[in-house]
């Protein structure tokens, strides 16, 4: 598979705000590679660096240091040349509120150097996929949040772009419309082989959406793998119990053994390493403890999320 | 450069303009607010004092200086609009360059000033039977002396934004405002306090305004002063757009998104 973006020991570091300040590592010498039809998470706690990563990547901040390279292409020297293949959508962007959805889209399209007849096909195809081409006369400051936020969208992928760096494009939508969002996603992956860079604060729906995850933290990449392989990276799963009897005898048990417990009420959940689970239900019944409720779940994206966000 | 940029940028200033009165008012309403105020009193000063050609100086005076305020505020302006709608990050995250953002501005001020102008020069005639035209083609001359003095004035303070942050956006306002004592715009430079000639003398709009009294006045024409004025705009012009670049730049340097609020 062809490498649509690569970067380079990338870094910012941005002056000290006061004399004699600290300066700020915002990120630090990362490295990686999007490649063509890929969709890769950017994940990480606020302050991990995704939104000045994303940044860099479409210009508009300069990094200290490393390099960026679309298609084999160095960026700074092939700007404009590359940024017509490059969409971006972010739900921290607005677009000019006394401009109409339409006047902004056609705005939007002809810095993309679209013909004026392309344009309309491809606007009102793409409004009436999220649900918005009622509100192409509006006013931007007439949309909802989830409106804008969709329309931000329709201005990423009118121009068919090669690549998308999508920043939060679910958040303020409706599960229903996020979820059309993300079949929408895949679709241009599908279809156009479009390579997507995602960031999100919806563990469920990067795991669903992404074919790989970069985890961020303070500015380091501290993991790169499938969503599956780094919840599987916690080993821990949580059995939650309904007690009927033996509720302290429990408590004094995983004491004991060194387990997570927390109580609430007759319901105890426990976090316990996904293969000794088992042996863990046998020492319950060698304990005489009776539960009327059991279930196990399995570690997921979101609890990597929070183990690694510590 | 890439005219469908420009092309986009037009739309994106021009679009609101059908609806926008705050834009509507910049264009006309103020201006000729201004006309009628000015023109009463300029017409009781002649009336008072007795000189002829009073009327005519400070009317002439108001219309160039309506071309300053017109080119400055669209350089200027047009940038405060993009960040006040968290969109700069958006137009610069395509293709555009910033040597086709400004060629825009220009473009649009240029248009913008002719709309403001169209609508001023025949109220001046209407209202107080004074003919702008009659200046002929020094009234050419004037103009574009004046919109290079609005254009460096616009790309220095809008410079200054994007070096210091929507807290210094006031020189957008300002910055005029100071040129506007030491430009003899409505009096002779001899009548400033002599301290302060020489700033005026670092200014090219007061060759302008001289040279429009001389005219109004039926005096002879310093060319030389005239040409002096140019080459000092020419010279703040690009002063002001190499400033505005090397602050994009420094911009850039903090991240366009630091604007957005």
């Amino acid at each position: 598979m062809k490498t649509s973006l690569e970067i380079n020991q990338l870094r910012k570091v941005y002056p000290p705000e006061k004399k004699g300040g600290d300066e700020f590592v915002a990120v630090n010498d990362i490295s990686f590679k999007l490649k063509q039809g890929q969709i890769l998470g950017l994940l990480g706690p606020n302050g991990a660096g995704k939104s000045t990563t994303i940044s860099m990547l479409l210009g508009v901040l300069t990094p200290t240091s490393g390099e960026i390279r679309y298609f084999g292409k160095q960026f700074e020297d092939h700007r404009s040349e590359i940024l017509n293949q490059v969409g971006f959508a972010s739900t921290y962007i607005a677009m000019p509120w006394r401009l109409t959805v339409w006047e902004n889209l056609r705005v939007y399209a002809l810095l993309f150097g679209l013909e004026y007849g392309e344009f309309v096909k491809r606007a009102e195809k793409f409004l009436s996929k999220f649900g918005v081409w009622q509100q192409r006369n509006k006013m931007m400051n007439q949309l909802s949040a989830g409106q804008t936020t969709r329309i931000m969208l329709a201005k990423a992928f009118i121009p068919h772009p090669k690549i998308a760096l999508l920043d939060e494009p679910t958040a303020s939508l409706d599960p229903d419309i996020a979820h059309e969002v993300r079949r929408f996603v895949r679709d241009q992956r599908e279809q156009h082989g479009t390579s997507i860079l995602y960031t999100s604060h919806n563990m469920d729906e990067v795991a669903d959406l992404c074919d790989d995850v970069l985890f961020l933290r303070k500015g380091e990449i501290v993991a790169q793998d499938t969503p599956e392989n780094l919840a599987r990276s916690i080993s821990k799963a949580k059995v939650r119990l309904q007690v009927i009897d033996g509720l302290k005898r429990i408590e004094r048990f995983a004491c004991e053994q060194s387990l997570s417990a927390e109580t609430k009420g007759r319901e105890v959940v426990l976090e316990i390493d996904e293969q000794k689970v088992a042996k863990f239900l046998m020492q319950l019944a060698d304990e005489d403890i009776h539960y009327s409720q059991i279930s196990i779940d399995k570690p997921t994206l979101e609890d990597y999320f929070l183990s690694m966000s510590i | 450069m890439n005219w469908k940029h420009i092309h986009a940028l037009a739309l994106r200033h021009l679009y609101p303009l059908k609806r926008d009165f705050d834009l509507l008012s910049d264009l006309a309403y103020w201006p000729l607010i201004d006309t009628v105020l000015w023109g009463v009193t300029s017409q009781w000063i002649a009336d008072a004092s007795g000189i002829s050609g009073v009327a005519l100086g400070i009317l002439l005076g108001l219309v160039l200086w309506n071309v300053i305020w017109r080119s400055q505020s669209e350089v200027s302006r047009n940038l405060m609009d993009e960040i006040w709608n968290n969109n700069l990050v958006n137009i610069f995250s395509t293709a555009l360059t910033v040597k086709e953002w400004v060629v825009s501005v220009l473009l649009l001020s240029f248009l913008k000033m002719m709309i403001t102008m169209c609508i001023l020069v025949p109220a001046v005639y209407l209202l107080y039977s004074i003919n702008v035209l009659q200046l002929g083609l020094w009234l050419v001359v004037f103009f574009i002396g004046t919109t290079l003095t609005g254009w460096w004035i616009g790309f220095l303070s809008a410079g200054i934004v994007l070096r210091h942050g929507q807290r210094m956006q006031t020189v957008i306002w300002t910055l005029p405002g100071i040129l506007l004592p030491f430009s003899a715009v409505f009096f002779p430079l001899d009548r400033l306090p002599s301290f302060l000639q020489p700033v005026s003398r670092l200014v090219p709009t007061t060759y302008i305004f001289e040279t429009m009294r001389a005219i109004v006045a039926g005096a002879p024409v310093d060319e030389g002063s005239l040409l002096y004025s140019f080459g000092l705009n020419i010279l703040f012009l690009s002063l002001a757009v190499w400033f505005f670049v090397r602050s994009f730049a420094h911009s850039k340097r903090l991240g366009l998104g630091r604007f957005n609020t």
